[in-house]
C-alpha cells in the first residue's frame, strides 16, 4: 500500500506534533528506567553489601562463643562449597575517643568486631573497605598542606590488615562515621579534617565485658588501641557504629582465649591453687563463611550445618575436650541474618513494584492518549482517503507506521535519556542539595527578561496567540528564576534513613528493553485504535468532521 | 411510485427508491423518502434542492460513501444500481474499489490532504487502488496523468505547493483533477462551486463543461438555479423525493 507508507512519511514529516509524540515516549520511557534502574540499584546493593559485609553464611553462638573454633575452621575447610571462613567475636563496648568537650574525652558506644583480618579480608570486603592509604608521590603533590596524611608517620596506614600482629601496637579500626573529622565529599568519598583530631595514629581505650563460658559476666575490663584506619563498608549504619580490634586481643579482653582449665571445685595443689585438669579452648562468637562463587547461600548454609554436626561429633568422643561445643548454634544466610534491615527493604521493593506498576500504566494512559489526540486531528483526513477508496486495514497500516516510527525514537531517545540521568544521578542530587549557583539565576532571569520583551513586541504588533504564550514564558520563567534564586539545597537521600550513603543505581537491560518494547506497543496501539474507530465510523461523517 | 424519467437504454447509474433516516437518539429525521433518478452515460445532470433537502446525502449515497436505510431483510430502503448491479450488496472491498475506479468526488470544502502536494494530492486514487508490486512499473505513467490534468487546469506552476498556499479556486481544481486521476465512470459534485465567488465559480463550471466535451458524466448538485443550468438536464429534490421539473 504505497499511500500508506507516503502518508505516514508525511505525517511524521510535520514539524511539531510527532515532536510532541516522541517526546511523550521519551519521557515516559525515561521516567520507567530511572525509576527501575534506583529500585534495581538499590536490590543489587543490598545483595552485595551482605556479602562484602558479612559473606554467605553466618554461624554464631553470642556472648559465650563456641569453644575450639579452630577445629571447626578445619573441617569447614574440608567442606565442598565453602571458599573461605574467618572466626571473630562480636560485642559491645564502649571507646573512650581522644577528644571531647571541656577536657573530657568523649565516650562513644559502638559495636565491637574481634577480627582475623586476613582470613575477613577473603569472606568480606574488609580489605577493600579500609579506607586510608598512605598518600603516593603524586598524590603527595595534590594533597592540602595542611592534610595530615602527609605525616611521614602515616605511611603505617596501609598495615591495617596487621591490626593483630603481636609486633604491631594492639590496632583498631573505625568505620568512618564514627568521628567526626573526616569530611564527607560530594562523590562520596572523606577527605581528613586538617586537625589534630583526625583519628589515625591517636590512642584509644576500649572497654569491655567478658562473660566466662558458664556465661557469668566478669569485671569489665580496658584495653588501649591505637587506630591503625578506618573503614568504609558504604553502609551508614555500620560505618557509623563498629569498630575492629584483632581477634587475639578481643580473647584476651574477654577471656575467651586457651589457657590452663582449673577445676574450682575439686583438690588443690600443695599451693592451694585448683589442679589443671586440662585446656580451656580458646573461642569465637561468629564464624564468617564464603561460599564458592555461583553457589547459593541457602545451600551452602546446608553444607555448613552438616559440618556443623561433625564438628559436635568429634568433639562429643573427644576425652580430651572437657569444654564441649553448644549442641545449637545460629546458622543464618546474611539474608536471614539481615531481616530486620531487609524486611523493610522487601515492604518498599513491594510498594516500589505497585507504584512501578501504576507509572507503567499512567505512562501507557498517557501514550494513548495524546496519540489519541494527534489521530483523532486527522478524522477527515481519514473520510477523504475513504471517499477516493482507501479500505480500512489501509488506514490502520498508516498509522501503525506512524506509531512504530514514533515509539521506537521514542522509545531510544527515552532510554538515553534515562540512562544518562541515571548515570549522574547522584551529581544530579548534591547540585540539587546546593544552593542554586548564581549564574543559573541570573541566565533565568534574562530569559525571563528576554520573554517579557518578545511579549511586549507581540503585543505592539497586535498578535493575541503571541502575546499569550510569550506572557506565559515571561511568568514560567521569572517563577524558574525566583525559584533559584530562594533554593538553599534540599537533601533528599539521607544515609541514615536510605541505609546506603549513595543513591544506588543500575540500568538493568532486561527491564530497559521490557519497557522499551512496551513504549513502542503501546505507541502502535495508541495510534491504531483511534484510526481504527475513525475507519470505522462512517465516512460522512468523517467528511463532516472539523 | 417512481418519479424517475423513463429512460430508454441501461442508466449508467440510478437510484431507486432510496430512503434514508437519520436518528438523532429516539428523534428520527427522515431526508429521503424513496428518491429516483437515473444517469445516463456521458449525461450531466443536475440535482437541485434548498439547503437541508438531502442533495448530498443522496450524492454519497449515490457514491457508495453511504448506505441507504436497511428496514427489513429486502432492502426496503431502496437500492442504487451501477450497470445495472446493486452496490449495497457489494463487499466492503468491492465497495472501495467502487469508489476508487468509478466514481470521482468533488466537495464544496474541496477535501485535500493538507500533508500532502498538489500532484501527491491529486495522484491519491491512482496510489490507493495500486498494488506496490506494480507501482514501480506504473508511477511515471501516474504522475504524468496527474501532471497533465493539473497543467490542463492552469496548475503547472503549483505542482509542488501545499494545499493552504493556493486559492479556492485553485484548491477545487486540484480536487477536480484528483477526482479525475483514476478515468472514473462518473463525476459526483456537491456544491462545486459553493464555496467560490461567482467569476472563480464559473471558470470551475467551464472546466467541468470541458471535461464533460471530452465524454465525462457528471452528477452535480447545488441549490442555485444559475449553475444548474449548465447541466444537460436538471431534476429537483423535494419532500425527500426528485421532481423532474422545476418548481413556480
Ligand atoms: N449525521 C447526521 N445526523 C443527523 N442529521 C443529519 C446528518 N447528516 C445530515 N443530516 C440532516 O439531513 C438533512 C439533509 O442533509 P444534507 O447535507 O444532505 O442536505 P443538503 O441538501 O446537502 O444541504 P446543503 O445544501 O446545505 O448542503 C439535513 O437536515 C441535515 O441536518
Ligand atoms: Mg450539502
Amino acid at each position: 500500500m504505497v499511500y500508506a507508507s507516503l502518508l505516514a512519511n508525511r505525517y511524521l514529516a510535520s514539524r511539531v506534533i510527532p515532536l510532541i509524540a516522541v517526546l511523550a515516549v521519551a519521557l515516559n520511557v525515561a521516567l520507567v528506567v530511572i525509576v527501575v534502574s534506583v529500585m534495581t540499584g538499590f536490590l543489587d546493593m543490598l545483595r552485595s553489601s551482605g556479602r562484602t559485609l558479612m559473606g554467605d553464611v553466618v554461624v554464631t553462638h553470642e556472648i559465650v562463643g563456641i569453644p575450639d573454633y579452630e577445629r571447626f575452621l578445619e573441617i569447614l575447610d574440608e567442606t565442598p562449597g565453602v571458599h573461605a571462613a574467618s572466626p571473630l567475636i562480636e560485642t559491645f563496648g564502649l571507646v573512650r575517643m581522644p577528644y571531647g568537650r571541656d577536657g573530657e574525652s568523649r565516650v562513644e558506644p559502638v559495636q565491637v568486631w574481634a577480627v582475623d583480618p586476613r582470613s575477613l579480608a577473603e569472606v568480606t570486603g574488609f580489605a577493600e573497605a579500609v579506607y586510608w592509604r598512605a598518600p603516593t608521590d603524586d598524590e603527595r603533590a595534590e594533597l592540602d598542606e595542611r592534610d595530615p596524611r602527609l605525616d611521614e608517620t602515616f605511611h603505617k596506614l596501609d598495615d591495617a590488615l596487621a591490626i593483630n600482629d603481636p609486633d604491631v601496637e594492639p590496632g583498631m579500626v573505625l568505620g568512618i562515621e564514627i568521628s567526626p573529622f573526616n569530611s564527607r565529599t560530594r562523590r562520596g568519598t572523606y577527605r581528613p579534617t586538617p586537625s589534630e583530631a583526625w583519628m589515625p595514629l591517636h590512642d584509644v581505650t576500649l572497654s569491655l565485658v567478658p562473660v566466662s563460658s558458664g556465661g557469668r559476666i566478669a569485671e569489665p575490663r580496658e584495653g588501649r588501641f591505637r587506630i591503625a584506619n578506618e573503614f568504609h563498608s558504604k553502609v551508614y549504619q555500620v560505618d557509623s557504629q563498629r569498630v575492629m580490634i584483632g581477634l587475639a586481643e578481643g580473647q584476651r579482653l574477654l577471656r575467651m582465649a586457651g589457657g590452663p582449665l582449673y577445676d574450682p571445685d575439686g583438690e588443690r595443689d600443695e599451693n592451694g591453687r585448683p589442679l589443671v585438669i586440662g585446656r580451656s579452648p580458646s573461642r569465637a562468637t561468629t564464624i564468617l563463611v564464603r561460599g564458592d562463587d555461583g553457589l547459593p547461600p541457602p545451600e551452602l548454609k546446608y553444607a555448613v550445618s552438616a559440618a556443623y554436626d561433625r564438628f559436635l561429633a568429634e568433639l562429643r568422643d573427644d576425652p580430651e575436650a572437657k569444654v564441649k561445643p553448644p549442641s545449637f548454634v545460629d546458622i543464618q544466610t546474611w539474608e536471614e541474618r539481615l531481616r530486620d534491615l531487609i524486611a523493610p527493604v522487601e515492604k518498599e521493593r513491594d510498594l516500589m513494584n505497585v507504584l512501578f506498576s501504576i507509572i507503567y500504566v499512567v505512562s501507557a494512559a498517557l501514550v494513548l492518549s495524546i496519540f489519541w489526540a494527534i489521530v483523532h486531528e486527522k478524522t477527515r483526513d481519514i473520510g477523504i482517503l475513504r471517499a477516493v477508496g482507501a479500505s480500512r486495514s489501509g488506514i490502520l497500516w498508516i498509522f501503525l507506521q506512524w506509531g512504530l516510527v514514533i515509539g521506537v525514537i521514542g522509545a531510544c531517545v527515552g532510554l538515553g535519556l534515562g540512562w544518562l540521568v541515571v548515570d549522574n544521578i547522584n551529581a544530579i542530587h548534591d547540585a540539587m542539595g546546593e544552593a542554586a549557583p548564581t549564574w543559573s539565576v541570573i541566565v533565568a532571569g534574562g530569559l525571563a527578561a528576554a520573554a517579557l520583551l518578545a511579549t511586549v513586541v507581540a503585543a505592539w504588533r497586535g498578535s493575541l496567540l503571541h502575546g499569550l504564550i510569550w506572557s506565559l514564558a515571561t511568568i514560567l520563567l521569572a517563577a524558574i528564576a525566583f525559584g533559584l534564586s530562594r533554593h538553599e539545597g534540599a537533601v533528599m537521600w539521607d544515609p541514615s534513613v536510605y541505609y546506603f550513603d549513595r543513591i544506588p543505581s543500575r540500568v538493568d537491560l532486561l527491564r530497559a528493553g521490557a519497557t522499551m518494547i512496551g513504549a513502542v506497543v503501546f505507541s502502535i496501539l495508541g495510534a491504531a485504535i483511534p484510526a481504527a474507530k475513525a475507519a470505522d465510523t462512517d465516512p460522512v461523517r468523517a467528511l463532516r468532521y472539523e | 411510485m417512481s418519479d424517475a424519467p423513463a429512460v430508454v437504454a441501461t442508466p449508467l447509474l440510478e437510484a431507486q427508491d432510496v430512503r434514508k433516516t437519520y436518528r438523532l437518539g429516539a428523534i428520527e429525521v427522515p431526508v429521503l423518502h424513496g428518491a429516483s433518478l437515473a444517469v445516463r452515460e456521458g449525461e450531466w445532470l443536475a440535482v437541485m434542492g434548498s439547503s437541508g433537502s438531502g442533495k448530498s446525502t443522496l450524492l454519497h449515497i449515490l457514491g457508495g460513501l453511504d448506505r441507504a436505510d436497511r428496514v427489513g431483510r429486502n432492502a426496503d430502503g431502496g437500492e442504487v444500481r451501477f450497470r445495472g448491479r446493486a452496490i449495497e450488496r457489494l463487499s466492503n472491498r468491492a465497495l472501495d474499489r467502487y469508489r476508487n475506479r468509478e466514481i470521482g468526488f468533488v466537495f464544496q470544502f474541496y477535501h485535500l490532504l493538507p500533508e500532502l502536494s498538489v500532484v501527491e494530492n491529486a495522484v491519491l486514487p491512482a496510489l490507493v487502488g495500486q498494488v506496490p508490486l506494480l507501482w514501480r512499473s506504473r508511477r511515471s505513467e501516474i504522475r504524468e496523468r496527474a501532471i497533465d490534468l493539473l497543467e490542463r487546469f492552469g496548475l503547472g506552476h503549483r505542482l509542488k505547493h501545499r494545499p493552504r498556499e493556493l486559492s479556492g479556486g485553485e484548491r477545487q481544481r486540484v480536487a477536480i483533477a484528483r477526482a479525475l486521476a483514476n478515468r472514473p465512470a462518473v463525476l459526483l459534485a456537491d456544491e462545486p462551486t459553493g464555496n467560490l465567488d461567482r467569476k472563480t465559480g464559473g471558470e470551475i463550471l467551464d472546466l467541468l463543461a470541458e471535461e464533460h466535451r471530452r465524454g465525462l458524466t457528471i452528477v452535480m448538485v447545488t441549490h442555485d438555479a444559475g449553475i444548474g443550468e449548465r447541466a444537460d438536464r436538471t431534476l429537483w429534490l423535494r419532500d425527500g423525493r426528485v421532481d423532474g421539473a422545476p418548481e413556480i
